[in-house]
């Protein structure tokens, strides 16, 4: 048994505050630490923005739906949403002392990602679906 | 509906930048249209006020990533000030103290802004 919920957006960063905002209300209902709410609102932003941006291209008539699951002391954010596979797992994480002595910009979202949550689990189902579950530990 | 704003005080050739609100994929435009202006202006010394911002997103780190180089070579910096702990641990998160000077309040931003002048 576990408290369970999901919502449906379009895919635009104009929506990522309505996830953001669910994702809050959902975890601060099972009374989590706010500091560790933050964590995971980052997280799904960045998986968001990152699907919106590459898997979608910014193309908002592709939806994302997020479901939040409690069960067994793992708060665990999923993300469903159709186009090509991309396992953000699989992304070698950046030298950070390289990336801003070469003043990189862009790709700190999976590190970030990677960070604040304690596993992330990607799946891809033929032809298109997708599944990103990123897991707190509570 | 969560909004990004920015307001602005220019004394000589520094500039003192008040984010409020939500920084995120979304709003970071913002904040880039308001450094090709200040670029556009020969506008190089810049501190960022964080006293009025309740998130920030990898987007928003990534704007201060694309101008600090710029700014640099023309004598100016980007430094940081009044951030919450929550923001700051974003910044901190992925090491952003090695490259940037974080501070607690806008006035030691300007005392280093004078002192390396």
């Amino acid at each position: 048994m576990g408290a369970k919920d999901k919502i449906l957006i379009k895919s635009s960063t104009g929506n990522l505050h309505l996830v953001r905002d669910f994702v809050e209300q959902k975890a601060a209902e099972l009374g989590i630490d706010q500091k560790i709410i933050s964590q995971i609102i980052i997280s799904v932003d960045e998986a968001c923005t990152n699907v919106i941006k590459h898997t979608h291209k910014y193309n908002d008539s592709n939806d994302i739906e997020v479901e939040t699951v409690f069960r067994n002391n793992e708060f665990a954010v999923i993300l469903r949403y159709t186009g090509e596979a991309f396992d953000p797992t699989k992304k070698e994480t950046p030298d950070m002392k390289e990336y801003f002595k070469k003043f990189k910009v862009g790709g700190l979202g999976i590190p970030i990602m990677k960070k604040s949550m304690d596993k992330i689990e990607f799946k891809h189902t033929k032809p298109n679906k997708n599944s990103l579950t990123l897991i707190k530990v509570i | 509906m969560d909004e990004f704003t920015i307001t602005e005080k220019k004394t000589d050739d520094l500039v003192i930048l008040y984010l409020n609100g939500f920084l995120d994929a979304h709003t970071s435009s913002v904040l880039e249209k308001k450094f090709e202006e200040l670029l556009s202006k020969k506008l190089y010394k810049v501190i960022i006020n964080f006293a009025g911002l309740s998130y920030i997103s990898s987007a928003g780190l990534g704007v201060f990533m694309a101008y600090i180089e710029t700014l640099r070579s023309n004598s100016g910096d980007i430094k940081l000030s009044n951030m919450s702990d929550k923001i700051y641990n974003i910044f901190d998160m992925l090491g952003f103290p090695i490259l940037f000077n974080i501070v607690r309040d806008e006035s030691e931003a300007v005392t280093l802004f004078n002192t390396n002048a």
